[in-house]
């Protein structure tokens, strides 16, 4: 235990020592949080569309200021004489709204009157929310016109865990994970890796340490590392995110000191794996950014991964804490929604650690 | 521009071919990677919502009822995950994960719909999820509308009709139609195959140029070429040169795997596109310059890129659609030339525009490579001194 501490100060004085890896570990994961954090979002806010009103009555006139007065849409009226698709190709607009000559008339006289909306569809998604905010926006003007019929059956939405529906809410947590999934593997890499090129690993094949105890002298100071990073993001997401813990936190806790064993384990095994600084960073990039990025359900859910490759999946672990981390912010369904997930993170992580003891084993039998 | 094609220039030109040629790794770099990265991207990145596990309270079990939620569960959107008895279970398998949706019919359903009275439907969405929980909505409402429009004309509407029509100061209804233009049947790879296209062009662009800038002076050669004759815009023009040629060589390998792989469109002038392309090739170049010329070995410009790629990612529109990025963020997405290429690529070939539409975007990408080519050549002067 002694010699497992004192490798632990050790490395902390050598990461106090060197800026960059302050930087690291202090500035990027909070500027990557509120980058990334802002910037992913699929839900659109003060999009163009071109409005071609055909009819010019009070009537018509007073259904464009619905679609303006809408926080989604940002309405730039567009010359009747030229056709909307033009507006498109130079990206002027991603949604056009035609209102026919007559509309005024047969909304008055009682009958249909049809409106035409073009929508963009590049971008499919975007699209869909196009489609279904503009039918949203016909419908309460129909309704607060009293016009129209009594429609039978009413649908009531409940948006349940995030009722504000923010993105921000959604990806924060995430992010969060991604962050704690980069910066403390990274610059447990970076260290370990540098006692390979630099070979000042020998000296320590010589020492009467064991691999056990180096490696868990590493492991806990970038699970301190981690801890930080978790302590500064935590109180980005409880201000700038406004989220707080929705239920029982224990689950969150529990796994976050499992998760921080994950990383520092994995960031280990690279570094003992790979003695090069530049190959190792690059194999941590890979699978604590791509891996995580792409694998774990982050911004696309994990069910549109086609089923060929949806299987990796499973053995991604930014996917479990990512998981818990969301269900510990949001939904508040602690220990029975998610005991297995911890499980998996405590699994994964013992994994690591055991090819990272592996490998050191035959290198100490090798040197 | 003579001074350029002067012998002194052509010289150097013909040593940095040939070490590219040499260089069988990076040349199958620039190959192999990408292709992957193209393809498996594409794949994962996907934000379709379909198939949403819907489950069922039905109090009312009548014949109605069932007709509403055949209804629901027959489109693509929803998909029957099971039904369940009170809404405490309903919500435990929305916080398990189980079901994305619950509906639940409420006991009166039926008597009030033949009764002629309106009837409310509740639905609960996991809104964990913003965009699922919005595109979602969407398709309930949309659904319940073409459910209403459909009741039969004769039994339940005739009463709604009846009641209706007595009253008569009744004002007409507008009635949106949506339809979607340049991808009807709303393919999601479009969007994000575009977009990674442009994404892999400035990353693996910086990123070779980085590392080829540095290994000159990391193996100390760099002083030998200083001490030649050539200026520093020879040697950085010719540096760049066969990064480009191996470079333009991707985007067609790139541009074939989008046509045969993902099957999207190609409306407009191809031509278009490769200008665009070879812009966008040349302001990565450009970057990964300006990044070496801040470093001083291969690790330290990684480390550099390392940084500055997630976040000209986050920041291009190239994955997330731009218009979702907030405001004080979007003077980054203006000077990204990640964001200008992904424009350029969706609107030629998915929309078919034309040069005289999408300029402003050429444009972008032309004074983004020339200030980073000046740049470099500013940074690699000030290193001489």
């Amino acid at each position: 235990m002694r010699r497992i501490l004192a490798q632990t100060r050790k490395e902390i004085t050598q990461i106090l020592r060197d800026k960059m890896a302050l930087g690291l570990v202090l500035f990027l994961p909070l500027m990557q949080l509120i980058l990334m954090g802002s910037a992913i979002s699929l839900d659109i806010e003060n999009l163009p569309i071109a409005v071609q009103d055909l009819d010019d009555t009070a009537a018509s006139r007073q259904f464009i200021d619905a679609f303006r007065a809408s926080d989604t849409f940002y309405v730039v009226s567009y010359p009747i004489d030229r056709q909307p698709e033009s507006a498109f190709t130079s990206n002027l607009a991603r949604a056009a709204l035609i209102i026919p000559k007559h509309f005024g008339r047969d909304i008055a006289r009682g009958v249909p009157a049809p409106v035409q909306m073009l929508i963009d569809a590049s971008d499919s998604n975007t699209a869909k929310l196009i489609a279904g905010y503009a039918g949203e926006i016909t419908r309460a003007w129909n309704a607060s016109n009293g016009n129209g019929e009594v429609a039978p059956v009413e649908a009531a939405m409940r948006f349940w865990y995030n009722p504000g529906r923010s993105s921000k809410k959604f990806y924060g947590p995430g992010i969060f994970v991604l962050a704690l999934s980069i910066f403390p593997p990274l610059l447990a890499t970076l260290a370990t890796a540098k006692e390979g090129e630099q070979k000042t690993i020998l000296q320590v094949y010589v020492s009467s340490i064991s691999a056990h105890e180096y490696l868990l002298g590493k492991i806990l100071t970038f699970m301190l590392v981690a801890f930080c990073d978790c302590l500064i993001l935590m109180t980005l997401l409880f201000t700038y995110f406004g989220l707080n813990f929705a239920g029982d936190p224990t689950p969150f806790i529990v796994s976050m000191v499992l998760y921080a064993f994950c990383v520092a384990a994995f960031g280990t095994l690279i570094g003992c794996a790979i003695p090069n600084q530049a190959a190792a960073m690059q194999a941590v990039a890979m699978g604590g950014f791509l891996l995580v990025f792409m694998l774990s359900g982050l911004i696309f859910p994990i069910q549109n991964i086609p089923i060929q490759i949806r299987w990796l999946s499973n053995f991604i672990w930014g996917r479990y804490f990512i998981d818990i981390v969301r269900d510990a912010f949001l939904q508040g369904g602690g220990w029975p929604a998610t005991w297995w997930k911890v499980i998996i993170i405590g699994v994964i992580g013992v994994c690591f650690y055991m090819l990272a003891w592996r490998n050191m084993r035959r290198m100490q039998v090798k040197a | 521009m003579g001074l350029l094609f002067s012998h002194r220039f052509l010289a150097l030109l013909k040593k940095e071919f040939a070490q590219i040629r040499r260089d069988r790794r990076l040349a199958m770099s620039l190959i192999v990677p990408p292709t992957l990265q193209l393809l498996l991207f594409s794949l994962v990145l996907n934000a379709t919502v379909s198939d949403l596990k819907l489950g069922i309270i039905d109090d009312s079990h009548t014949p109605e009822s069932r007709s509403l939620t055949s209804t629901l569960t027959e489109s693509k959107s929803f998909k029957l995950a099971g039904y369940y008895f009170d809404v405490n279970q309903l919500g435990d398998a929305i916080s398990r994960g189980d079901l994305d949706a619950g509906v639940v019919i409420p006991k009166g359903y039926a008597k009030d719909l033949r009764r002629g009275r309106p009837v409310t439907v509740q639905f609960l969405l996991n809104a964990m999820n913003a965009n699922t929980a919005a595109i979602a909505q969407g398709y309930a409402e949309g659904v319940v509308a073409s459910y209403n429009a459909d009741l039969p004309d004769e039994g339940i509407h005739a009463d709604f009709r009846q009641i209706a029509a007595n009253d008569v100061s009744r004002k007409g209804q507008a009635q949106l139609t949506s339809a979607y233009l340049y991808n009807p049947g709303l393919v999601g790879s479009w969007f994000v195959v575009t977009g990674i296209f442009g994404l892999l062009l400035i990353l693996n662009g910086s990123m070779v140029a980085a590392v080829a800038m540095v290994k000159e002076r990391e193996v100390g050669t760099i002083e030998q070429l200083l001490m030649s004759p050539a200026g520093t815009y020879e040697i950085i023009v010719a540096k760049m040169a066969p990064l480009f040629f191996v470079l333009f060589l991707m985007v067609l390998f790139a541009t074939a795997l989008i046509k045969i792989a993902f099957d999207i469109p190609f409306h407009g002038d191809i031509l278009v596109l490769f200008a665009g392309a070879a812009l966008c090739v040349l302001s990565g170049i450009g970057l990964g310059t300006v990044i070496a010329t801040f470093t001083h070995s291969a690790y330290q410009a990684q480390l550099t890129s390392f940084f500055v790629f997630p976040l000209l990612t986050t920041v291009s529109g190239a994955i997330t659609p731009a218009e979702a990025i907030p405001r004080w963020l979007q003077p980054l997405v203006v000077i990204n030339p990640i964001h200008h290429f992904s424009v350029i690529a969706r609107s030629s070939m998915i929309k078919g525009s034309g040069f005289e539409a999408i300029w402003p975007n050429f444009m972008v990408l032309f004074v983004f490579t020339l200030i980073m080519v000046s740049a470099s050549v500013w940074r690699f002067r000030k290193q001489l001194s």
